[in-house]
């Protein structure tokens, strides 16, 4: 038999995921995550994560964008070929500044992308959960539960009785 | 829901404000009354004194001290009108605060009387404005009367018109403060939704009366200080400025509301959190406003617009002078400390992280202030000689005198207001949305 | 979460005070009508992308796809003969090609706007029209970006624009805003891309998944095993397809965390870029020294024109596509009032833009300023002055009437004679100043010619089918969005509508 992922569980609706997402919470539980059809509101904190972390990754973006731009000009237009037009400095710090402005964002918004990603753990094309046809139900209607076997607390039967508690229904078993 | 009587709240609401707001916290009526009173009388005394030796400093002390908290109060009649503009839910919690600052304007209005009768009991009439006084040497030699610039502006820039403009922007301000401020103590009182939608017709026609007013008291009383010197932004700057301000007391009010007495706790993290986050988009529309005026006259580079900027930069044999400092700090301290500040999600929601930066940028833009009254360009002794003096950045006894006075003067009349009314508009249809507010 | 309200009254005056809140009752109507569900708006979205095509698509798509050749029978017709096919002459030489440039980037700001600023000012209407207002960002610059390009007149050399070593080593130069242009245009149609792309993330997964379901399955028995073989083709290619642009997102709590707040950061960003995209384009023009070009206010009011004109043309497309696509439960009256209400503001905000340069043309006291402005209103061509006028400043202040906005045939022509107006602003800004300038003894009349027209006019097709591509292959709407702010999206059981009642209960039972 294969190895296993862990237990999904379904949920009625908005409010019954968030309260048995706090239950999950308090039982202790690390390795589990819930899903939904749309981002909702406080569960985050519900399911005891904190602030995402992407911001890290927009700072650093916006930071080398803004150096970068005025690097550039200044490399270009008075380091390796300065050019005298129209009288104007060869570098200055207020010319330039449209163009560190405009890298600060590219850069920042590619940061925001990537840290999107990275704190996400994406792209991942295969994962135990597609299996689950009651799981793809989920990007249409359905809110689930999953808890992972690798969880320190976890124990099939226990777990399973848990999910059933917290209001869970048609709880499956994930295979990997 | 609660089972009160309609009948009573009214009557009740207004004893329970009166005892609440006395009962809750000290009570500082009197001493700012005091303050206002001896600072204005001090202010006022360097006014005239000032007048009568031909000194224009305490003058533009008055204007200063003036024009910052009128920038105040003109920012949070903005504010009020834009929220209800775009119905705004979470901000309703603290729209009675703003109610109190945009009953200020009669206050201010008075306040500006003196800056009026100069031209009539002075002989030097444009000791502060000076397009006022015909007479007056210019720098580049002649007199105002045979400057073909002044003669081409004497048709906006002549004093019966002035005094005109000066009377229609507190006419706009007072009556749009006090239609509010009465169409939200009434909705307190009968919880009657004919109040709310009034209201919300008044902002949304008042808002442009608004813009042409803040749009001519920026060119009438800073712009025209240098009447050589035009560009189109400047009504939006001083827009920009003002709402910064006026965003800053709001903050710096309710924080210190919040801390204590009966409002404790009811403006909650998320509260502090949007209103930050609109300090910070503010901060970077006056950014972005002031760089762009100084970049496209940086760029063109035309002698008539860029002498504006080249006198807070340096004195006429090109060294640089205190405006100088004065111009970094705007960039650096102004826009550049707030901005960075503000980014991080902690100096948003913290209490005290709030106020500091709100008394930062409250402080700056006094400089700001500073920056756009202050510097002049003056003639020299001799006006047959080359060149001319730039005045300089200072701050005198008189600017804290009328700082404080006019500032006195302004809490006082907002303390009176608060005792009037509860310190929530209690019937407005979103004032339990916004006090659940949440992140 | 709501910490604050759970607390006690601190003192007997708060609870007297908390007492006293009654709010006035208030109905606002949901923004999605109908009490729909989830299922429904999924149906909804989905159903678009897979099934068949309907007919009128086929009819617009040919119509488009005609109307853009005219585009490439200009572009051929200019590159195979030289910039001297337009109409550019002495004393005019930026026409039509930097007034199409402005007017495109203009109308893909309002995008920008609808997924950027009104997602910081949390104004949850904007759900149902970001995704498409998005798109329609993406193709604007696309049509925007072929008139700069071309106007370089050796198009193939068009990359000496960007600061790659060529063989004459030479870099750009900083101190020209066209460079700043080049920068600020592909940083703008970049991370709006980006920012598009990342909003349709869970959107494509949601179709990756329904394709899998519908392989799983297996197909209709009905058809035949010709027939299968196709859909099963068809399915597999969209599960394909879908799948690798999703990522594999899972729809997780940890994904939706981190999704919302790049969302949020990418909102963030993407306002001071909408800003100051409009911003540098106005640098064109105002760091000049032409008279009627160099004016401070240039900067917000080109901002406020461009979201001026690209709402308009956000109502130009969405209400056929309410009318075709039967949207008027996720498009509803509240949407299209509250469209027209920022047509009206920032129709207003130009208003003010060209009252003032007016009257600082005066108070300056330029001689050459102030006839650029009386020349522009009442020169040889007040015509297109006052067209511009009427239409940008006049014709909006109809929004102010309830009737005018509930009635969807009046909103539609209004918003194109909203684009009509913004075009000629940009005409008039353009050729006016440079058409009478500072020598009398040079000033001309600039016209358009056939190549002019045949460029301008073919990019609507372009933009025509770029966006019928858009409707066909991927999600219109943000699903993920419009649930949201759907009643049964709160997780304490009560509708946005009853929020407040709920909130001041909880409270009251504290108080008590």
């Amino acid at each position: 038999m294969a190895k296993q992922f862990g237990l999904l569980a379904r949920f009625k609706d908005t409010p019954d995921l968030f309260h048995a997402a706090e239950k999950v919470r308090d039982a202790g539980y690390r390795k589990w995550d819930t899903f939904a059809p749309l981002p909702i509101h406080g569960l985050p904190a519900a399911q005891g994560l904190g602030r995402s972390r992407v911001p890290v990754f927009t700072l650093i973006g916006g930071f080398c964008g803004f150096w970068i731009g005025l690097l550039m000009v200044w490399y270009m237009n008075l380091y390796d070929y300065p050019l005298l037009v129209g009288g104007m400095p060869f570098f200055s710090p207020i010319f330039p500044f449209p163009i560190a402005y405009e890298l600060t964002i590219l850069l920042a918004a590619f940061g925001t992308l990537i840290g999107m990603f990275v704190m996400n753990t994406l792209p991942q094309h295969y994962h135990p959960l597609f299996n689950s046809e009651q799981f793809l139900a989920t990007s249409s209607d359905q809110f689930m539960i999953a808890i992972e076997s690798s969880d320190p607390q976890f124990n099939t039967e226990a777990t399973r009785l848990f999910l059933e508690e917290i209001g869970g229904t048609d709880i499956q078993v994930i295979e990997e | 829901m609660s089972t009160h009587a309609q009948a009573n709240s009214s009557d009740a609401s207004i004893a329970f404000a009166q005892t609440a707001s006395v009962r809750a916290s000290r009570d500082y009526t009197m001493p700012a009354l005091i303050v206002g009173l001896v600072g204005t009388a001090i202010a006022l005394l360097g006014f005239f004194t000032g007048m009568s030796a031909g000194d224009s400093r305490p003058l533009f002390s008055w204007l200063i001290g003036l024009s910052f908290w009128l920038s105040i109060a003109i920012g949070m009649l903005f504010m009020t009108l834009i929220f209800y503009i775009f119905h705004a839910k979470w901000p309703t919690v603290l729209r009675r605060q703003l109610e109190h600052g945009i009953g200020l304007f009669p206050l201010l209005a008075v306040l500006f009387v003196p800056l009026l009768i100069v031209p009539f009991i002075h002989d030097d009439p444009g000791i502060l404005w000076k397009w006022m006084n015909a007479e007056r040497y210019i720098v580049g030699g002649g007199s105002v009367a045979t400057d073909p610039l002044f003669l081409h502006k004497s048709a906006y820039l002549n004093i019966p018109f002035f005094i005109g403009r000066v009377i229609f922007i507190f006419a706009v301000f007072a009556i749009l403060g006090y239609v509010l401020r009465r169409l939200s103590f009434q909705m307190d009182k009968t919880g009657d939704m004919a109040n709310f939608h009034r209201a919300r017709i008044f902002s949304a026609i008042g808002i442009f009366f608004c813009a042409a007013a803040v749009t001519m008291a920026a060119i009438d009383w800073f712009k025209a200080l240098e009447y050589h010197w035009f560009s189109t932004m400047y009504g939006v700057w001083f827009f920009a400025a003002s709402m910064r301000a006026a965003l800053s007391v709001t903050l710096i009010l309710i924080v210190v509301l919040a801390s204590r007495g009966v409002l404790k706790g009811l403006f909650n993290q998320a509260h502090r959190y949007d209103l930050a986050c609109l300090m910070f988009a503010f901060t970077v529309f006056w950014a972005y406003i002031s760089f762009s005026q100084y970049f496209l006259i940086y760029n063109a580079n035309i002698p008539e617009v860029t002498f504006w900027y080249n006198i807070r930069e340096k004195n006429f044999d090109g060294s640089l002078n205190s405006w100088w400092w004065i111009s970094l700090s705007l960039i650096f301290l102004h826009f550049l400390v707030p901005f960075l500040y503000l980014l991080f999600y902690k100096n948003k929601v913290t209490a005290k992280r709030t106020l500091f930066i709100a008394a930062w940028i409250l402080l700056f833009h006094l400089l700001d202030i500073y920056f756009n009254i202050l510097p002049g360009k003056l003639p020299l002794e001799n006006p047959a000689e080359l060149g001319y003096v730039v005045r300089q950045f200072s701050i005198t006894f008189y600017d804290i005198a009328a700082l404080a006075g006019i500032g006195g003067l302004c809490i006082w009349s907002y303390l009176r207001s608060m005792k009037r009314v509860a310190p929530l508009p209690i019937r407005d249809p979103n004032i339990s949305a916004s006090l659940a507010h949440h992140e | 979460m709501a910490t604050t309200t759970s607390n006690l009254p601190t003192c007997p005056a708060q609870a007297e005070l908390l007492d006293q809140i009654r709010p006035a009752e208030h109905k606002e109507t949901p923004l999605v009508g109908n009490k729909r569900d989830f299922p429904w708006v999924t149906e909804k979205i989905c159903t678009i992308v897979e099934s068949r095509v309907p007919t009128w698509w086929w009819v617009a798509f040919a119509m488009a796809l005609f109307t853009a050749s005219f585009t490439g029978v200009g572009l051929v017709w200019l590159v195979s003969t030289g910039v001297g096919v337009w109409g550019l002459a002495n004393p005019v030489n930026w026409g039509w090609a930097i007034v199409n440039f402005v007017f495109w980037i203009g109308i893909g700001h309002a995008g920008t706007l609808i997924s950027a600023i009104l997602c910081l000012l949390k104004q949850g209407w904007r759900t149902s029209i970001n995704r498409a207002a998005e798109a329609m960002t993406i193709f604007a610059v696309v049509c925007a970006g072929i008139f700069p390009l071309f106007h370089v007149g050796r198009v193939w050399f068009a990359w000496w624009l960007f600061p790659i070593p060529n063989s004459n080593a030479i870099w750009p130069q900083f101190r020209s805003p066209l460079e700043w242009d080049v920068f600020a245009v592909s940083t703008y149609g970049t991370v709006s891309a980006l920012f598009w792309y990342m909003g349709m993330i869970p959107d494509l997964g949601t179709l990756r998944d329904r394709a899998t379901l519908v392989l799983r399955r297996g197909m209709d028995e009905t058809l035949t095993p010709l027939q299968r073989k196709v859909q099963t083709a068809i399915w597999t290619l969209r599960k394909y397809g879908y799948g690798i642009f999703a990522m594999g997102w899972r729809n997780a709590g940890n994904h939706w965390r981190n999704y919302e707040m790049a969302y949020l950061l990418l909102a963030g960003l993407s306002t001071p870029l909408v800003l100051s995209v409009h911003t540098i384009v106005s640098f064109d023009f105002a760091v000049s020294i032409i008279p009627g070009w160099h004016t401070t206010i240039f900067p917000p009011y080109f901002v406020a024109g461009a979201i001026f004109s690209g709402f308009g043309m956000v109502l130009t497309l969405m209400l056929p596509l309410r009318a075709l696509y039967g949207f008027h439960d996720l498009i509803t009256q509240r949407h299209i009032d509250n469209m027209c209400k920022i047509c009206l503001g920032t129709g207003c905000i130009v208003g003010y833009a060209y009252i003032m340069e007016f009257f600082i043309a005066w108070y300056g006291a330029n001689p050459f300023e102030e006839f650029a402005f009386i020349n522009r209103a009442f020169g040889q061509y007040a015509w297109a002055y006052w067209i511009m006028f009427s239409c940008n400043v006049f014709v909006p202040q109809l929004f102010w009437f309830k009737a005018v906005r509930r009635n969807a045939a009046m909103v539609w022509i209004m918003s194109i004679l909203i684009n009509v107006g913004m075009w000629f602003e940009r005409f008039v800004i353009t050729v006016t100043s440079l058409a009478n300038d500072f020598l009398p003894t040079s000033w001309g009349y600039y016209s358009p010619t056939i190549v002019d027209i045949f460029t301008f006019f073919g990019t609507f097709g372009l933009f025509s089918v770029l966006f019928l591509l858009f409707l066909k292959v991927l999600p219109i709407m943000p699903m993920g969005e419009v649930k949201f702010v759907m009643p049964q999206a709160d997780p304490h059981g009560h509708g946005f509508g009853d929020t407040a009642q709920g909130a001041n209960s909880e409270m009251k039972g504290g108080a008590h």
